[in-house]
């Protein structure tokens, strides 16, 4: 499974759901999979991913939140599971691209290559629901539990990279603008 | 869906003595509408905690392990409505700034950061000084509206001033509060 499958198998079960998504190839390939007003493209801060998905989760709890995150990025700002399981938020679902690279930057290899567990770590952090899949098959049952049972999940989503074939809208006001009416704020 | 726990920061007897420039800190806060204070620990910082859980019980505190990644939460409290602020020392202003630089001012999210200094007048650390001494000129290059609070009674207006600069142009501001009002009497450890 690619990446861009991967992202696109998210993409078709999505609903209304506002998304948060790491800047570089996991935005490329959401953005390509198909854009929407609630798809929020980050094109800098890495690793705040997960981080800016939980402090929406926890303002909106009427909305389930996704965050679209890879390896590297979350290996940047670790510290955000320990905060994500300390606070718990159920409407919070975070997918980690895992495809053991740095893929945006030039292919190096991450630490998930060589045996880092980031399901392992977000469960040790106290962090409810947690999967790891590697086939299409197990992501659509992830899916299709995270519809029944509440987080915070943290789903691990091993993947082999592709190559980006689109990008967003390098208007960063406009994303934010229309995400923010899109979920009905001033 | 249930609502996440709220953390509480700080449980202080019901006779401690807050400082005035936090209950002052604490009410331009509430006044500017933060309900979302996101925030890494601090000596000075925990009576602002103190002043809110005891003046200000709808305010929702939040710990978070870094400054950028509290950043990052209260970029996301604001998408989601909110209007947040994170407090934060001086040393932690270094960690947020690709955060500043490459989310809050491209995206105009407002974000109200209170600073506690070191690396001032009254410090004994010397591994505070350069950050400290650092934390105006860096806001500056950003463009990053600051002010730093003198007095007791200046707190909560320029609190509230900053803030609305903040959420009325969408931008992050900065208030800042130096050893000298904190800790003004020891100016020993903090």
């Amino acid at each position: 499974m690619t990446r861009f499958e991967a992202i696109g198998l998210v993409r078709r079960w999505l609903t209304d759901e506002p998304v948060v998504v790491s800047l570089g190839h996991p935005a490329y390939d959401l953005f390509a999979a198909g854009d929407r007003d609630l798809n929020f493209y980050t094109w800098g801060s890495m690793g705040l991913t997960s981080s800016i998905a939980l402090g929406l989760a926890l303002a909106r709890p009427d909305r389930m939140v996704v965050a679209l995150d890879g390896d590297g990025s979350l290996l940047m700002n670790l510290g955000s599971l320990a905060t994500i399981g300390d606070c718990a938020p159920p409407n919070l679902v975070v997918f980690v691209l895992d495809n053991g690279l740095y893929g945006t930057t030039g292919g190096q290899p991450t630490p998930t290559s060589r045996g880092a567990d980031l399901e392992a770590a977000a469960k040790s952090m106290g962090i409810a629901r947690t999967a790891t899949v590697r086939n299409e098959g197990s992501l659509q049952e992830a899916l299709a539990a995270i519809r029944k049972t509440s987080g915070p999940w943290v789903v691990v989503v091993k993947v082999e990279e592709s190559a980006p074939i689109a990008k967003p809208p390098l208007d960063c006001v406009l994303i934010k603008q229309r995400f923010m009416v899109a979920l009905g704020q001033p | 869906m249930t609502d996440p726990r709220s953390q509480t920061a700080a449980n202080p007897s019901a006779d401690a003595v807050i400082p005035r420039w936090a209950t002052g800190v604490a009410a331009g806060l509430w006044a500017a509408g933060c309900r979302d204070i996101v925030y890494v620990p601090d000596n000075p910082l925990s009576h602002i905690l103190a002043a809110l859980l005891r003046h200000h019980t709808e305010v929702r505190t939040l710990l978070a392990m870094r400054e950028e990644e509290a950043l990052g939460i209260a970029a996301g409290l604001y998408l989601g409505g909110a209007r947040p602020a994170v407090l934060m020392q001086s040393s932690g202003v270094g960690n947020t700034l690709n955060a500043i630089g490459s989310l809050l001012i491209p995206y105009q999210v407002p974000v109200m950061l209170v600073v506690s200094m070191r690396g001032d007048p009254g410090e004994w650390n010397s591994a505070q000084v350069p950050m400290g001494r650092a934390v105006a000129p860096v806001l500056d290059a950003f463009g990053v509206q600051h002010l730093t609070v003198e007095r007791d009674e200046e707190a909560e207006g320029k609190v509230l001033a900053l803030a609305s600069l903040a959420f009325g142009t969408r931008l992050p501001a900065a208030c800042l509060l130096p050893r000298r009002l904190t800790v003004p009497v020891r100016g020993g450890v903090a």
